[in-house]
């Protein structure tokens, strides 16, 4: 044992660092956020046409357009190109952003929504619990992937789209992004939800709550000052779980016809894969499922650890 | 007992009404005019009138959510967009395929997870354990379209042991369900592995399985009788809640090697935007799966005295 104890968090830290293969995953998962950063800045400085868009041919190399396999021509060829002669490697790249962009904001829409109802439905109690948790028992009865893809499809050609369209982000956002992480949103907070609403009702009992009533202090500054911090490790471990189930969602979505449409992602890879396996192409489906893979794999063990770093109850 | 399924059946209700009025909302309102989405943008005015007129879309919503609970208890829920088949029928072909597939691949893969689970619990912090682990969360981390796509591709195209296409009724089925059975366990047992070996080392930490060993009972009478019966509880709940997924079916696999179950007719039913079908679907699913649920409250119940039936 240390013979320092630090801050809860610092504590969690030092938990966290020992076991070795979560900080390498860490480090793994900071190296492909770093990716998805440069391939966002390179995307606003190059402009149109981006260099994914153009054949390796019409950039002046010597590569059939065509899908040829991984060569060492140029560095843009080391995962061979697609069946149009494109740079697999920056497909790829640009992937990554756009795993980023659903990852992140489909959790974060996910996650605002479950944290806010459950503190609220866990906090305030009574009928605005029993409403919350109305709601959460109703959305949780439609079978899940039915209604992802009900909203999917939705989303795209209701009045909801209009709407999109009349947004700002409609410039910088594709609507199928805009569409995947609408429905990602909207779709998984309830697991948080329940499980951010069973803490507040534990944690609003203990003497600290009390005594902050006692202060006169708001109940708004009470459930995001005072108890939130103390539920906020669920809040981080499902961000990480609903990180994966959106990027894992968007491959399917993108499969099935109604995600990205309008640029490069791994969904659009894994699907194209179908019909390209058969005649032997199998390297874009290489590089975005090995991709896809180490990114998934990274946030699931760093999730487990923070997991049991962030609650040693849990820990058996 | 009697009174705390009807406490549990009378709570179900507000929830059904509200699934129902979701999907209501959903196709009717939020996905745009249904009418437009059938006759696409052009429309005959004397169509649209006969369609508007069919669907009762002139009533205020209120009429056509209560219509739609009239359907829903007459299990009535029209025909079909696009080839006029009553909805009922086409619920009926579909299940017997969907079943094929899902029930073996459910039964086989918990079988299979629970087996395993035990196992490495048993040979907890032994390379075996830290294998399987790792194996688990390297399982679950590989998107499901990769499993299908290159299952299908090398074990059926390449090797040629399985068919990629097609479904016969009959025995003969089995010869085109194997695959996507085989690809379902392999989905699955990651996910339930992790959960199941999370409950058994949580059973074995406890008391009696000390006293047990210290009484000198073989690891595998403590494991499969003591540790396995404890830990029954969690396991049987998963698997109730599991169940009304076996109707839905695999989307991705029914499409992928073209079993014309549920799944792959609820996924035509969406692209072609046939509402009447996608509604139908919908609500029962809802149904199954609050059913589902209120089964396994009461197994849990039965299985454990200890938890009251208030």
């Amino acid at each position: 044992m240390s013979s320092e104890i630090g801050s809860p968090r610092q504590e969690a830290w030092r938990r966290f660092k020992r076991d070795r293969v979560a900080v390498f995953f860490l480090g793994l998962f900071i190296s492909y956020f770093a990716v998805a950063v440069i391939a966002q800045l390179l995307e606003f400085y190059q402009g149109s046409p981006f260099l994914y868009e153009l054949t390796l041919s019409e950039q002046g190399y010597p590569i059939a357009e065509s899908a040829t396999p991984p060569s060492l021509v140029t560095w843009q060829s080391w995962f061979g190109t697609t069946s149009a002669g494109k740079s697999v490697l920056l497909r790829v790249f640009h992937g990554t952003k756009v795993a980023f962009v659903v990852g992140t904001c489909g959790a974060l829409v996910s996650v605002l929504i479950g944290m806010t109802l459950g503190l609220v439905a866990g906090f305030i109690g009574g009928w605005v619990d029993e409403a919350v948790v109305y709601i959460y028992s109703t959305v949780a009865s439609i079978p899940y992937l039915l209604l992802m893809l009900a909203l999917a499809f939705i989303v795209r050609q209701g009045p909801i789209a209009e709407t999109y369209r009349s947004l700002f982000i409609s410039e910088y956002v594709s609507l199928g992004l805009f569409n995947i992480v609408v429905v990602i949103g909207l779709t998984s907070w309830v697991t948080l939800c329940r499980l951010i609403r069973a803490e507040v009702k534990k944690v609003k009992q203990l003497d600290y709550v009390h005594a902050a009533r006692a202060l006169g202090y708001s109940r708004r500054r009470i459930m995001f000052v005072h108890i939130l911090p103390n539920v906020f490790h669920l809040v981080i471990i499902n961000f990480s779980l609903t990180f994966v189930t959106a990027i894992k969602s968007e491959v399917i979505l993108t499969f099935l016809g109604v995600g990205v449409d309008r640029e490069p992602s791994w969904g659009q890879m894994i699907a194209g894969a179908k019909s390209e396996l058969m005649q032997g192409i199998w390297w874009p489906l290489l590089a975005s499922g090995l991709l896809l893979f180490l990114l998934t794999l990274s946030v699931n063990y760093v999730g487990d650890a923070l997991r049991d770093a962030l609650d040693p109850r849990l820990k058996h | 007992m009697t009174r705390f399924l009807i406490r549990r059946i009378l709570y179900a209700i507000p929830v059904l009404l509200g699934v129902a009025l979701i999907t209501l909302w959903l196709f009717h309102v939020a996905g745009g005019d249904p009418v437009a989405v059938k006759l696409g943008k052009n429309p005959d005015p004397a169509e649209v009138e006969a369609l508007r007129q069919q669907l009762g879309l002139h009533d205020s919503f209120f009429w056509q959510y209560l219509n739609f609970l009239k359907q829903l208890v007459t299990f009535d829920f029209g025909t079909s967009w696009s080839d006029n088949t009553p909805v009922r029928q086409i619920f009926a072909r579909g299940l017997i395929p969907t079943l094929t597939v899902s029930l073996p691949a459910f039964t086989l893969g918990s079988l299979i997870a629970i087996a395993l689970s035990l196992l490495v619990a048993m040979k907890r912090g032994t390379l075996i354990d830290r294998f399987t682990t790792a194996a688990a969360i390297a399982g679950i981390s590989v998107s499901s379209l990769i499993y299908i796509l290159v299952g299908q591709w090398l074990l059926a195209d390449q090797w040629k042991l399985f068919p990629i296409w097609g479904y016969e009724y009959g025995p003969r089925a089995v010869y085109f369900v194997a695959l996507p059975i085989l690809i379902w366990i392999v989905l699955s047992v990651g996910t339930d592995v992790r959960y199941f070996r999370t409950v058994t080392l949580e059973e074995i930490g406890k008391d009696y399985v000390r006293t047990a060993r210290a009484k000198g009972l073989s690891e595998t009478r403590i494991l499969f009788v003591h540790v396995l019966r404890n830990s029954a509880i969690p396991i049987i709940t998963r698997l109730t809640i599991a169940i009304p997924f076996l109707f839905t079916g695999s989307f991705l696999l029914e499409i992928f090697f073209g079993i014309p179950g549920l799944g792959s007719t609820l996924y035509t039913a969406i692209t072609s935007s046939d509402l009447p079908v996608v509604k139908a679907f919908t609500m029962l699913g809802a149904v199954l799966y609050v059913c589902f649920n209120i089964l396994a409250d009461l197994l849990y119940a039965l299985v454990d005295p200890r938890i009251g039936l208030q």
